[in-house]
């Protein structure tokens, strides 16, 4: 756990020295627009300067205190069950662009009932089909809300 | 009375045709995710609160932000409700809350027998918790909003400063894993425009202009990074189940028991709303505070652990007064008293309103149709938990493959609705990820969340102190009040450091308080 736990106090000290380097006006003589005021990038400047104090100390105590010695995952079926979650996920994401949110939605549903839930055929495709329906009842006839169409609009309705 | 006549109004507004119906929902969605142990009530909020947005605007006929509001203020009491389902029947808590009803509502229900008792004692205290803890609401946030109408810059300042200091102070396992969360989400905050030169901050680095856009994908974050930790622990342990209907009988046993009990029920109910009401905590600290409080008062200690009643009914009212009371700080003060409260105070912004004592003055009919759907929400989920707790059992049955995908849906859904932007989708993504990476790394969200919503403000406040006073911090303490918050969260802040100093002296391990919800 030790390397994981510096790694991400390092991550997070790195995100906020940027923040500061973003903010370094703070340093200017006369940073506010009136008497008294610190002007915008003070607190900013502040903000990033306890972010990166806060997770350097809990890196340093990482390193020096005892850790657990299991790793971040209770075994490779925790990382295979975190990875069948993912990768499907951002594959959605990304084919959201092209494919629409129907299509996408569709074949996202279905691969999960499929592959995931390994249900007989008839079952995924239900799955597939039902859930972007209801969506769209819920979503564009009840909300109005008009969500992305696939690359194929308008040859096909969705 | 004029309270009496503003909450006869509010019940006016409360009992519309279209609030009744999105209170329904609410609290049927609220008692779903309860009972689903992958998903708490922050996070089902959260995914919800971009289509709040769409209600807000009243695109739908009669909607209106009282609406919106109602609708997320219903699925926080439903998750209050549900998840005791799971703790009691399963041994699963549903929600973080629920996870002290493990102590004794599984015993009661296995071991003695009587699920149907276990279940409706856990009902009937959460419902008389929450009914008291709305009506000390009712009664005491006008005058708290009237007085908080007289703050200046520095009492307000004291007051954020204060509540930042009880999420740092008392709540997370790392005081300093917690201040990082805590200055990461003041520094978010910053992103954008600043609010009294105009000028940019940080934008380039991030790529968004947006700050209701990137609340909403903060907020997100604990949603998807719940259902990647539930993922993970799919398949692991094993699932106990006792199937319950719940009679008349039932009703009239824990009816028989309350009336025994009705003095640890009231106190732990006060004890839950002053507790609530402090910015930064909610209902799962308070829940095992209400289980300390039956146990250090009950002459039949050797009782507890073994299905004892006081020791639902107890946690149960606390928890759930608990839940009620931080919507106080937020009508209020403009402060969240929970994390679900800080995510429905995102809501508010986004739909045009500012939380803090005007809102009594200026959207009469806003705060006070929320405070009566207070009333009529926790007698809507009650009813509905007597009726159909068998129904809400069989949710569990609903197979993982299907849930987990819908709800990553449901997610997408709302991130794109805000601005229709894909940009936003992959932010909610991203977000969802690196929230799951930091709960894996201990470093609590909720500081966080709390931290973003109310980072704006707490920058406007700073400074308008520290122009008033031409730069002198000797404004900070200008007033005997601001004095006195400034001192308690000194003192706050100085609790962890204490804790260590006499766990060394003693040589015994830290205690950790639960996160907050």
């Amino acid at each position: 756990m030790r390397p994981y736990q510096v790694g991400t106090a390092a991550a997070i000290v790195l995100i906020a020295a940027v923040a500061m380097f973003d903010s370094r006006r703070v340093l200017s003589p006369a940073p506010g627009t009136a008497p008294g005021d610190v002007g915008s990038a003070w607190y900013p400047f502040w903000a990033a300067a306890v972010v990166a104090f806060g997770a350097a100390v809990a890196g340093y105590q990482a390193l020096t205190r005892p850790q657990p010695k299991e790793g971040v995952f209770a075994g490779a079926g925790s990382v295979a069950a975190v990875a069948k979650l993912v990768i499907p996920m951002l594959l959605y994401a990304v084919s959201f662009a092209w494919l629409g949110f129907y299509l996408a939605t569709g074949v996202y549903m279905g691969f999960f009932a499929a592959y995931i839930g390994r249900y007989k055929p008839w079952w995924s495709l239900a799955s597939a089909v039902l859930t972007p329906l209801a969506i769209y009842l819920l979503f564009e006839v009840g909300f109005r809300l008009i969500l992305p169409r696939s690359i194929f609009y308008p040859g096909i309705p969705f | 009375m004029e309270v009496l006549g503003n909450l006869f109004g509010g019940f006016a507004t409360a009992l519309q045709p279209v609030n009744i119906a999105f209170l329904f929902i609410g609290v049927t969605l609220g008692l779903v995710i309860g009972v689903l142990p992958g998903l708490g009530g922050t996070s089902g909020v959260a995914i919800l609160l971009p289509i709040s947005v769409v209600i807000a605007r009243g695109d739908i006929a009669g909607a209106n932000a009282t609406t919106a509001v109602i609708l997320l203020a219903g699925i926080y009491w439903g998750a209050l409700f549900g998840g005791v389902i799971t703790s009691i029947l399963f041994n699963i808590p549903g929600e973080p809350w629920s996870v002290v009803l493990l102590f004794d509502g599984f015993p009661l229900a296995k071991r003695r027998g009587k699920p149907g008792l276990a279940l409706t004692s856990s009902f009937l205290a959460s419902f008389v918790g929450a009914f008291i803890a709305t009506l000390l609401f009712t009664f005491f946030a006008q005058f708290v909003a009237e007085k908080a109408l007289s703050f200046g810059p520095a009492e307000l300042f004291a007051v954020f400063v204060l509540s930042f200091a009880t999420l740092v102070g008392l709540g997370a396992e790392s005081p300093f894993k917690a201040l990082a969360m805590l200055a990461t989400g003041l520094l978010l905050a910053a992103v954008g425009f600043d609010t009294i030169s105009g000028s940019q901050r940080l934008i380039p680095l991030v790529g968004v202009e947006n700050d209701a856009l990137r609340s909403f994908q903060i907020n997100l974050l604990s949603g998807i990074g719940e259902i990647l930790a539930s993922a993970e622990e799919q398949g692991i342990g094993y699932m106990e189940k006792i199937s319950a209907r719940l009679g008349f009988s039932d009703l009239l046993e824990a009816l028989a028991a309350l009336r025994q009990r009705i003095r640890l029920v009231v106190s732990n109910s006060i004890i839950g709303f002053l507790f609530g009401v402090l910015p930064g905590h909610g209902a799962t600290a308070a829940s095992f505070l209400g289980y300390g409080l039956a146990r250090q008062y009950a002459k039949n200690k050797q009782d507890f652990g073994k299905g004892e009643i006081s020791g639902i009914m107890g946690p149960q009212a606390t928890a759930d007064a608990a839940g009620v009371a931080s919507l106080v700080p937020m009508v209020t003060l403009g402060v969240p008293g929970s994390p679900t409260s800080a995510v429905i105070m995102a809501g508010l912004f986004v739909w045009g309103l500012q939380p803090g004592p005007l809102l009594f003055t200026e959207h009469k009919d806003f705060v006070w149709g929320l405070i009566a759907s207070i009333y009529l929400g926790h007698l809507l989920t009650f009813v509905i938990c007597l009726l159909a707790v068998p129904l809400l059992a069989m949710i569990m049955r609903v197979p993982y493959a299907i849930i987990t995908p819908f709800i990553v849906v449901i997610s997408v859904i709302g991130s794109y609705s805000l601005n229709n932007s894909m940009l936003d989708v992959t932010w909610t993504i991203l977000f969802g990820l690196v929230g799951y990476w930091l709960r894996k790394m201990h470093y609590p969200l909720a500081p966080l969340v709390v931290a973003l919503v109310l980072g704006d403000s707490t920058e406007r406040e700073l400074r308008k102190s520290l122009i008033a006073g031409s730069g002198n911090l000797g404004f900070f303490f200008s007033t005997p009040l601001a004095s006195l918050l400034m001192f308690l969260a000194v003192v706050v802040i100085l609790i962890p450091i204490v804790r260590v100093v006499i766990a060394r002296v003693r040589r015994t391990p830290v205690p950790v308080a639960p996160d907050a919800d």
